[in-house]
């Protein structure tokens, strides 16, 4: 908690969350939490979510129907809202990863000419 | 989920929401703890971590709704909560709705009859406020009708109307001797209904086979208010036979309810063919050029354009000039919109609606500034709220928003006692102009679509404007100064609320020189008269052809009518007349040649005539400057005479004195000698200008619709009773169609001065009213806010007088600004209502004066009570105060 305040905070780029969340959901259901979780620990601490921001996120996949959302009983013998990724989730994924590849080659492009070249 | 399904499912969204924000807690906290940390730090990590837990609930329940939807939900909230607001509130929602709804009223009232000239002038008829005219003119752009062999050429050439129609008005007597009712039938050609897209709610309109042969079709339609209170709605009516002028009818249907023909304000009954004009009211008018008795209307083709059609209509009137010609007559030919079309009431009224609708913004001027003034005074107190609400996170548009739906709910209700205290309060201002008016009136001034948005409309526009002054200046609200209620801003609002009164007293003299000027062109137009004596003079009209006179038995009854009225003793004098003047409308006029005198090709030689028994300018006062009145002997064995008026003498012989003996005819009928020449009239209007008039003697031409003027210094009543006495002597079966004094019948002249200066006044009391409010606002709560300071000032020696006068002036001061304010304002637009003027000039001392004392007045006596409120101050508990 501490150290954070020290660290470089990388803003999440607008959009990129669906697609963190998608992907988190790819290895089976989970919950809100553990869903920021997983996000936090598997970018090395290195992403800054507000993990309030997921839930709007949550429920604007849901809306979409690329996520569906049940009631279950978590290890821990507690009641929680899990999300599962739908058939249609999953494509969406896959495109969503498509764009963010094109994305990404695009702006190194730009920041490396040569080695694009090359 | 679609929107809606939010709405419905809204409340399980929100429970399951505010569980798993409840779990994601938990497990935050939980696993905390279990590293070791304490739990008070870790719900507080927890929390830090989350963000805005309010904004994320916000965010996720957004989802689910759409943009509309959301917008509409949040306006539904503040709807509620500012209703909540305004009934805690009840005193000041009570005076802001009530102020609002006398400023809707009057403007909605104006508005009505509004809409029942331009916007919905022809009811019943598919969009006639779009409709065009085309009509004749004279030479000096009076407009006039077409005649019937004209209509049928220019109907089967025209291509600018999809479809054009034509009417011939004619006043008629309905039913057979004595029950005989006045109505005004229209005598239309076979496309009428059809064109006008008007259908039947009982039988069957008229069909273009109806109107094919002259006399050979003797049907007719009837109007629904004729068959609801004539025939008591009697569903057998069609197939019945009704008498229009003596003539039998066939009733082949009930016209759409609403249906009132086709001439602005006048409720037609009766509507027949064309064809049958010979026999209903004769001579025939169907095969002669020169007489042009047609008003015509249709719509024009899209895409045609008013001026394009006008043209065309000049280019058919050029042809039909070439193929037959008309003596000393060329025709004008143009299309104008139904709402400039002269026949009937729009051109006489809009210019005066157009005025008063101006004075009704005036009026909501003054109920704004009123409005805002409630508001900012409320603003004040709700200060704290607004400081809250900003450092719970509200933005300032979101503030402004609740503050402008909240001046919103206030409208609706404001809007609606407007429009129910305008459908009060019409009837008041028009009553004059309906009462006096020769027959059935019909303007569709009801409550309906048009009036309730108009008012609705009006209503938010003010909310808009008197809410959002005081709402940016409270969403501007520095938090600071607003929690710790000491506000530098006092200062400012203060000024504002000066400012505010400052504008009402302005407008309110505006209005009020406006009322004194129309007040005043009332007063001097009802003393002018036109030119005659109407005091004591009956106006008793009856119909010779409705008891079944014709053209031989008619004469006869008309000479021994005439005896029957000159030996009456009670009677000073007593006359016949086919019209009665400043009736408003122009009645005929026909082209007239003057012996000796070739006119110009573009003269106007259409001049409009009466036709009058002997004596007629005896018993009408109406001094005769050369020459004589028609006597007894000018009848069927004399020569032919005329009298003509002053203006046409002068015209066309230097002095009245030379034109005696000369010689005028209509037409091409026989040479007439003037005999007299009478002083001018006002012959339809007050305002009208000088214009040439012909008499003829009625013993010479016969006709058998007559007005009976008789004149006795006995009890008008009276004499009344004697005229119908004699007409019922004579032959009981002669109806009597209309019975009142020349003075009432005259005033209809009068009902465009009577309306405006009705509307006015009522309006100009409204703002006088609200001023006074105003000021006595203002000046009660500077009292009230200076407590201290007077209670200072006393206890260091001021005397009473000292404190009642600072405060006085203060009013004064205010008052004074907005009165200069108001009378350059008048000054410069009362030149505006120059068209309800009469007698007075728009810069009228008395009107200005008497407005300026009467707002000065009001001003000081609502400044008064106050002032002297704050002199009876008690210092002691003065300085306790706060």
């Amino acid at each position: 908690m501490e150290q954070k305040r020290y660290r470089p905070r990388l803003e999440i780029l607008q959009g990129t969350l669906d697609m963190l969340i998608l992907q988190t959901l790819q290895w089976g259901p989970q919950h809100g939490y553990a869903i920021g979780q997983t996000i936090r620990s598997q970018s090395a601490e290195s992403l800054k979510i507000e993990t309030g921001s997921l839930y709007p996120a949550l429920h604007r996949l849901e809306k979409q129907g690329w996520v569906k959302a049940d009631w279950k009983q978590t290890e821990a013998n507690q009641r929680a809202k899990f999300y599962r990724l739908t058939p249609t989730g999953k494509k969406q994924l896959l495109q969503e990863r498509d764009r963010w590849s094109q994305l990404v080659s695009a702006i190194g492009s730009i920041l490396n000419p040569r080695s694009a070249k090359g | 989920m679609n929107p809606l399904g939010w709405l419905f499912n809204r409340r399980k969204i929100e429970r399951d929401l505010d569980a798993e924000i409840r779990n994601h807690f938990q497990m935050a906290i939980a696993e905390r703890v279990a590293a070791g940390e304490d739990p008070e730090s870790a719900r507080l990590a927890a929390i830090n971590e989350f963000g805005n837990v309010l904004q994320t609930r916000e965010d996720a329940r957004q989802v689910w709704r759409g943009g509309i939807t959301a917008m509409a939900i949040d306006v539904w909230q503040d709807v509620r909560f500012g209703a909540r607001m305004l009934i805690k509130k009840p005193g000041f929602s009570l005076v802001v709705i009530a102020v609002l709804s006398l400023g809707i009223a009057g403007n909605a009232a104006i508005f009505s009859l509004f809409k029942g000239l331009a916007l919905k002038p022809l009811p019943g008829v598919r969009d006639s406020a779009t409709s065009s005219v085309l009509l004749g003119r004279t030479i000096d752009g009076r407009g006039m009708g077409v005649s019937v062999p004209d209509y049928r050429d220019i109907a089967a050439q025209q291509q600018s109307f999809e479809g054009l129609t034509a009417s011939m008005m004619v006043f008629a007597g309905l039913g057979r001797g004595v029950d005989a009712q006045r109505v005004i039938a229209e005598l239309v050609v076979g496309n009428y209904f059809e064109t006008l897209g008007v259908g039947a709610q009982l039988g069957r309109t008229l069909l273009p086979s109806d109107d094919v042969a002259p006399g050979q079709h003797p049907v007719a339609v009837i109007g629904d208010t004729l068959w609801r209170q004539t025939f008591s709605s009697d569903p057998a009516i069609v197939g019945k036979t009704i008498f229009l002028n003596g003539q039998p009818l066939t009733v082949v249907g009930v016209a759409a309810p609403h249906f009132n023909g086709t001439i602005v304000s006048m409720g037609i009954d009766v509507f027949a063919p064309l064809m049958m004009q010979p026999q209903v009211w004769p001579p025939s008018r169907l095969d002669s050029r020169g007489l042009f008795g047609l008003t015509t209307i249709g719509h024009l083709k899209p895409g045609v354009t008013t001026q394009a059609a006008a043209a065309e209509a000049a280019v058919l009137a050029s042809q039909l000039e070439e193929a037959h010609p008309l003596p000393n007559y060329s025709r004008r030919l143009d299309v104008v919109p139904i709402w400039k079309s002269p026949f009937g009431a729009q051109t006489y009224w809009l210019p005066a609606i157009g005025v008063l609708g101006g004075m009704g913004l005036l009026i909501l001027l003054v109920v704004c500034a009123n409005v805002a003034n409630l508001v900012l005074v409320r603003s004040v107190s709700r200060r704290g709220e607004f400081g809250v609400r900003l450092a719970m996170g509200a933005s300032r548009s979101r503030l402004l928003r609740l503050l402008v739906v909240e001046n919103l709910v206030l409208a609706l209700p404001g809007a609606l006692i407007g429009v129910a205290l305008a459908s009060f309060l019409l009837p008041f201002v028009a009553s004059g102009a309906a009462a006096n008016a020769p027959s059935r009136i019909y303007l569709d001034t009801s409550v309906d679509g048009y009036v309730l948005t108009f008012a609705i409309g009006l209503s938010c526009a003010c909310a808009i404007v008197f809410g959002l002054v005081p709402a940016l200046r409270a969403s501007g609200v520095e938090l600071s100064s607003a929690l710790n209620e000491l506000s530098p801003r006092m200062a400012t609002r203060g000024r504002l609320r000066s400012m505010l009164v400052v504008s009402q007293v302005a407008a309110s003299l505006v209005l009020l020189v406006a009322a004194g000027l129309v007040l005043r062109s009332y007063s001097a137009a009802s003393q002018a008269g036109g030119g005659f004596e109407s005091a004591n003079v009956t106006s008793i009209a009856i119909d010779l052809q409705t008891a079944g006179y014709d053209g031989k038995r008619g004469p006869v009854a008309i000479t021994r009518l005439l005896d029957a009225l000159a030996s009456e003793p009670s009677f000073e004098r007593a006359t016949l007349a086919v019209n009665v003047p400043m009736s408003l409308v122009d009645n005929g006029s026909r082209v007239t040649s003057i012996e000796g005198y070739s006119p110009r090709t573009d003269e106007d030689m259409l001049f409009l005539y009466n036709v009058v028994a002997p004596d007629y300018f005896g018993t009408l006062r109406i001094p005769l400057v050369a020459g004589r009145d028609f006597a007894r002997t000018d009848d069927d064995g004399a020569q032919a005479a005329v009298i003509v008026n002053e203006t046409l003498a002068r015209r066309f012989w230097e002095t009245p004195d030379n034109a005696v003996g000369k010689r005028i005819r209509s037409g091409s009928n026989e040479w007439r000698n003037v005999i007299g020449v009478a002083r001018d009239l006002k012959y339809s209007r007050l305002s009208e200008g000088p214009r040439p008039f012909v008499y003829y003697p009625l013993l010479q031409t016969y006709a058998p619709g007559l007005t009976i003027h008789a004149r006795a210094a006995a009890d008008l009543n009276h004499t009344m009773r004697r005229v119908r006495d004699h007409v019922q002597a004579l032959d009981p079966t002669i109806p009597i169609m209309r019975s009142t004094t020349l003075a009432e019948q005259t005033r209809v002249a009068l009902s465009v001065y009577e309306l405006a200066a009705g509307a006015l006044t009522m309006f100009g009391v409204m703002t006088i009213v609200l001023a006074a409010i105003g000021i006595y606002g203002l000046v009660a709560y500077t009292v009230q806010q200076s407590t201290q300071e007077i209670g200072i000032r006393m206890a260091v020696g001021a005397q009473r007088r000292d404190v009642a006068w600072s405060f006085l002036s203060r009013g004064a001061k205010l008052a004074a600004i907005g009165a200069v304010i108001g009378l350059v304002i008048a000054t410069l637009v009362s030149g505006a209502i120059g068209s309800l003027l009469y007698g007075i000039g728009a810069r009228d001392l008395v009107a200005f004066a008497g407005g300026t004392g009467v707002v000065m007045a009001v001003a000081l006596t609502a400044s008064f009570f106050p002032a002297w409120k704050a002199s009876r101050t008690d210092p002691l508990t003065a300085l306790r105060h706060r």
